[in-house]
């Protein structure tokens, strides 16, 4: 069927939902890099971000047909790539020991910032400095636009403590951030 | 100005309020209106961050997708493996058969897949969702069959319906017994490259 890469999500989805691979192959190959990457960035973990992606995929195979918009596909995706990641992520070890962990990296300090070209490097190196359940947290809202509660519930804290975690994600990222406006 | 801007900050440029409070000024369309904030200049200026930095935020993702473009055939093919047509099938139809000890059926999924075939055969044409509504699993019963279609930019829309509504009823009389009431085709969707003669 040539072509049908120019089909928009809407139909893709569409289709998905009838039972077509073959549209769903397109909408998954149009859609997986973002969907990685948003994992990636939750997760830290491009391991951990693949092996969800891909339980989400299937997932959402299964789940098509509870698609109220078609149109909103990678937003229906995104969501069950969040659950699908945070799941791992309480797997991985209790959320509450995150708190204070900062990832084993080289790349924090004054040297990593200033060697970063443009403001979405800096981004990328602050907020792989923030300690793993900061940045989850951060990661949840900024890009997966998820309430506090909502946060909460997917990553089973309380929502003192995701509003704890955010305000100081908030404040780091805010002063770091300040040099590139 | 950094030093002062942290958790710890009781409130932002005298206003009364906190980073957290403007986060969530923020995060609720800065409406109500708080004149507190509006009218304070350092206020606006930590407003303005915020919306920076989750912009940002959002860009950094899309251009992680977009350095990564690539999706690794063997993950997509394990994928793909685990998921089925069969979960979609849905509801078996009856075929009659030559030999009464036998029992023909076609399964719904495979005359979606026909009326998806007969419809993508029109240039310019995907159709998108295929619904028999009626039942189907008794023979002779009435059957409407609705389909949405995308129609390439451009194209004389009504004449393609009409188009696409015949070859789908004349598809679904020759290769299935459904007592097909009618075909409504609702164009949903505009699409802007030509799948007919489109190469690949």
């Amino acid at each position: 069927m040539a072509g049908l890469d120019a089909a928009s999500d809407a139909l893709l989805a569409e289709r998905s939902a009838d039972g077509d691979t073959v549209a769903f192959g397109i909408l998954v190959r149009r859609h997986g890099p973002y969907l990685r990457a948003f994992a990636t960035r939750l997760t830290g973990s491009a391991a951990d971000a693949d092996d969800a992606v891909q339980e989400a995929l299937i997932a959402a195979w299964n789940q098509l047909s509870t698609l109220e918009d078609p149109a909103k596909v990678r937003t229906w995706m995104t969501s069950i790539v969040s659950r699908k990641s945070t799941d791992r992520l309480r797997r991985r070890k209790p959320s509450s020991e995150l708190d204070d962990q900062r990832p084993d990296t080289h790349e924090r300090g004054p040297e990593a910032r200033a060697i970063a070209t443009s403001q979405l490097d800096a981004l990328a190196g602050v907020l792989s400095a923030l300690p793993e359940g900061q940045r989850q947290c951060w990661v949840l809202k900024e890009v997966g636009g998820y309430s506090y509660e909502e946060i909460a519930d997917e990553l089973d804290l309380t929502p003192a403590i995701v509003r704890g975690r955010l305000a100081r994600a908030r404040a780091t990222v805010i002063s770091e951030m300040e040099v590139w406006r | 100005m950094d030093d002062h801007l942290t958790e710890e900050t009781p409130d932002i440029g005298g206003s009364g309020y906190t980073l957290e409070d403007l986060s969530e000024y923020l995060d609720r369309g800065r409406t109500p209106a708080i004149a507190a904030i509006d009218d304070n200049a350092e206020c606006q200026s930590v407003l303005a961050s915020l919306e920076r930095v989750g912009a940002l935020s959002r860009d950094l993702v899309a251009q992680d997708a977009a350095l990564n473009p690539a999706i690794d055939e063997s993950w997509l093919a394990s994928v793909f493996s685990s998921i089925t047509r069969e979960a979609k099938a849905g509801r078996d139809i009856p075929l009659s058969s030559p030999d009464p000890r036998t029992r023909l059926s076609i399964t719904e999924g495979a005359v979606r897949e026909l009326v998806r075939a007969a419809g993508d055969a029109i240039d310019g044409v995907f159709v998108g969702r295929c619904d028999l509504d009626g039942d189907p699993t008794e023979t002779g019963s009435g059957i409407r069959v609705g389909i949405s279609i995308s129609v390439v930019l451009g194209s004389a829309v009504h004449d393609v319906a009409e188009t696409v509504r015949q070859r789908v009823y004349s598809e679904l009389l020759t290769h299935t017994e459904l007592t097909i009431e009618a075909v409504d085709v609702t164009v949903t969707d505009v699409h802007v490259i030509a799948n007919g003669s489109a190469p690949e």
